[in-house]
């Protein structure tokens, strides 16, 4: 058999071939604040311009928090950077009211908050969709009652095409539906911290995390 | 035109005229009042100021008749009078098959039984002349609706632009003729001279205020448009033209006549000043759409409305102003319209924006019936900021982001969903935490830019329940799904005493054993109650 020594090349550009670890392929991550989950993630921090699906069984472990830094990090953003303003973060049917005064305290700009409130759950995919691919949002946050895996494709593709971050909230239960998104993580909380397991990570591994927080 | 009353006018000495003079009749209006003072002597204006004018009337002696739209079959037009209907105007086909004005339609109908018989309509003459006038704005910054039928246009100003007199009267009449209109013109200094010669049929055009007595001079009576009786009466002393009536003294023509006639002789001639009020375009846009028959189809509706949007598109742009609201009325043949309103965040006038913004509410909408015509009314119109392009630097992704802007997207969304889901939050300076945030409308004013800033020390929870929920407690400690360890705390919250919700609590922050940090408060009064605040998220 004639070696070729191309052939290797010829085969890893073969847009077909996945491989697991490739860090040339995504761009860079969104730095998250937290130095043990940043390790973890392909691009040294959370997927930038797609979808992150965050599963929790109870509100006020931490959900939040692991989000903060680098949502007060978008909304700050430089001004005078690139000529655009900061870009906006919105709440897609959050289940209770997100307190102003805290979301200060994190840093966050709240001159850049926009809350929504649909009244039905194919609203709250509709207005996701429109403030993803708005290109005038840095990240949506949103709160579907179900989320499909068509769904999760158009929410995934409206990040992509609106370069907007993503995130949202499900059930612990929804880890067996299948998702489009590039990043899922659950979490529950551990003995001393918040225990953050990685479930499908795009071009990174899936890891179990301890006291992240 | 008031009825005039007898009113005793003082002459002053310096005119030289007989302070026994009294002039029998005046106007009611006040601002005759300075001309008033004079009505008999022979005032000689200052007419070098005068000259400097030049009016261009358009005289539309058939606008009853082309206010119904283009004339494709014989039509007339028939207005009631003493419970007949009789025939006012006859386009010329009707005309040649013998209708005159004055028959009664049966008769029309039996000289022509294929003639279209209208009755008159005052408001849609009104409206026509209104829609010309708008069009005549571009020759002249002064436009004035004179009458019923007659336009005015100062046009000394624009004379140098369009190229001279002739080239201007030319571009005028064959705007005029291309729009189906037959008018009479004539150019005067002043504005009755230009209107009683463009009354006579007359294509005139006078430039020097020394000639126009001369061009008046021959006009019969009809064309100064004064009440029958008056011409009737004078023409019985045997004054049938302009020109008698300037040959008889002054004195008597303004007892018999009346001194209002007398100034109307004079402004005409350029002896009197004739101010006019320039018309101005109403700067609310409303545009129908008529149909001939019922519509339902909501594809040929949105096409409809998109036309209407595009004119008020060109409406907006000529005055550099921007609509903020706008409301749609489909009209049935029976029932109420259905009203439709669309909103944006500021002032915009491009149609696609708002096609956009109608496109989602039209979705929505269910018309009971079809639609017979739809009526596009804008709002109050604003002052639109339109912004310069930026230049696109290269390298720089985020100079050219696709999309569209925030007030954009807001609007879309409160669109869809309703303008009371979709807000912004601010902070207020209040101890109280339930009081220390509020609302904020994304689709208003964004200027309230001061924040409260609250201390670090102090802990808030990132979600905030909206109302306290009452806790049940265990041996002095509260219970949420589980018993609850208190982390840290108390922050003694002890305001409000100055109103109805004045507040004394003691506040702590615990953790459940699901890992739920929460935030918790004791009343403090007699009670003690737990109560859950919020989640630390």
């Amino acid at each position: 058999m004639p070696r070729d020594p191309d052939s290797l090349d010829t085969l890893l550009q073969n847009p077909r071939l996945w491989r697991g670890r490739n860090p040339a392929q995504g761009m860079a991550g969104l730095a998250s604040g937290y130095e043990l989950l940043d390790r973890h993630l392909p691009g040294g921090g959370w997927p930038q311009h797609a979808l992150t699906e965050i599963l929790t069984e109870h509100y006020g472990i931490g959900e939040l928090r692991l989000l903060m830094p680098a949502l007060a990090r978008l909304s700050a953003e430089d001004t005078l950077a690139d000529f655009t303003e900061p870009g906006w973060i919105a709440w897609v049917a959050p289940p209770f009211q997100p307190y102003p005064p805290a979301l200060q305290q994190w840093g966050i700009n709240l001159s850049r908050i926009l809350i929504v409130r649909p009244r039905s759950d194919s609203e709250v995919l509709w207005s996701a969709e429109q403030a993803l691919s708005s290109g005038t949002c840095a990240a949506v946050l949103l709160w579907p009652q179900t989320l499909d895996d068509q769904a999760s494709r158009r929410l995934q593709l409206a990040a992509e095409k609106g370069g907007s971050w993503a995130i949202a909230f499900r059930p612990l239960a929804a880890r067996t539906e299948p998702s489009a998104a590039a990043l899922r993580i659950a979490l529950q909380s551990g003995r001393a911290g918040l225990r953050l397991r990685i479930l499908k990570s795009r071009g990174g591994r899936p890891a179990v995390l301890h006291d992240v927080i | 035109m008031p009825r005039a009353r007898k009113t005793p006018v003082l002459i002053r000495a310096d005119t030289g005229t007989p302070a026994a003079v009294r002039a029998r009749e005046g106007a009611a209006h006040p601002q005759h009042a300075l001309a008033l003072d004079a009505p008999l002597a022979k005032p000689q204006a200052s007419t070098a100021t005068l000259a400097r004018r030049l009016w261009f009337c358009v005289y539309l002696p058939d606008l009853p008749l082309e206010a119904g739209g283009p004339l494709e079959q014989a039509s007339v037009v028939v207005e009631e009078q003493q419970g007949m209907h009789r025939v006012l105007l006859a386009c010329p086909r009707a005309a040649a098959a013998g209708i005159m004005p004055g028959q009664t339609a049966n008769a029309a109908l039996a000289l022509l039984p294929t003639v279209r018989i209208e009755e008159r309509s005052t408001l849609r003459e009104q409206q026509t002349l209104e829609a010309l006038a708008t069009w005549l704005e571009q020759f002249s910054s002064v436009v004035c609706i004179a009458s019923a039928d007659v336009l005015l246009l100062e046009i000394a100003g624009s004379l140098r632009l369009y190229g001279g007199l002739l080239n201007l009267r030319r571009q005028i009449a064959a705007g005029l003729q291309q729009q189906g209109f037959g008018a009479s013109l004539a150019i005067a200094p002043t504005p009755l001279a230009s209107t009683w010669l463009a009354r006579a049929g007359q294509r005139a055009c006078i430039r020097d205020t020394a000639n126009i007595a001369s061009a008046l001079r021959s006009l019969p009576l009809a064309c100064l448009d004064w009440p029958a009786a008056i011409c009737d009466a004078i023409e019985g002393m045997g004054v049938t033209s302009v020109g008698d009536c300037l040959r008889l003294p002054r004195e008597g023509f303004a007892r018999r006549v009346g001194a209002q006639r007398l100034i109307e002789l004079d402004r005409a001639l350029g002896r009197l000043p004739d101010p006019r009020r320039a018309w101005r375009a109403p700067e609310r846009f409303c545009a129908d759409h008529e149909m001939t028959e019922e519509q339902g189809d909501r594809e040929v509706l949105l096409a409809i409305c998109h036309e209407l949007l595009l004119s008020l598109e060109r409406f907006l742009l000529t005055r550099q102003l921007g609509a903020q609201r706008l409301l749609f009325s489909f009209f049935h043949l029976r029932g109420p319209a259905t009203q439709l309103s669309v909103g944006c965040v500021g002032p915009e006038r491009l149609a696609g924006h708002w096609f956009a913004l109608l496109k989602l509410r039209f979705e929505r909408m269910t018309l009971p019936e079809p639609v017979i015509a739809v009526r596009l009314y804008g709002g109050r119109n604003q002052v639109l900021h339109t912004e310069s392009g930026r230049l696109a630097f290269h390298g720089k992704a985020g100079g050219q982001r696709l999309g569209y802007s925030m007030s954009q997207l807001a609007e879309r969304l409160a669109a869809r969903i309703g303008k009371q889901s979709v807000h912004g939050v601010t902070t207020v300076a209040e101890h109280r935490p339930q009081r220390a945030w509020c609302l904020q409308s994304v689709l208003g004013d964004k200027a309230r830019t001061t924040l409260a800033v609250l201390r670090h020390s102090l802990k808030r929870p990132l979600w905030m329940l909206p109302e306290p929920t009452p806790l049940p407690a265990e041996h002095g400690l509260p219970l949420h799904q589980g018993r609850l360890t208190l982390l840290e705390g108390p922050e003694r919250l002890e305001t409000g005493w100055w109103d109805e919700d004045g507040i004394a609590r003691d506040y702590y922050t615990a953790v459940n054993p699901h890992g739920m940090r929460l935030w918790v408060y004791q009343n403090r009064n007699r009670t003690a109650n737990w109560y859950l605040h919020g989640f630390f998220g």
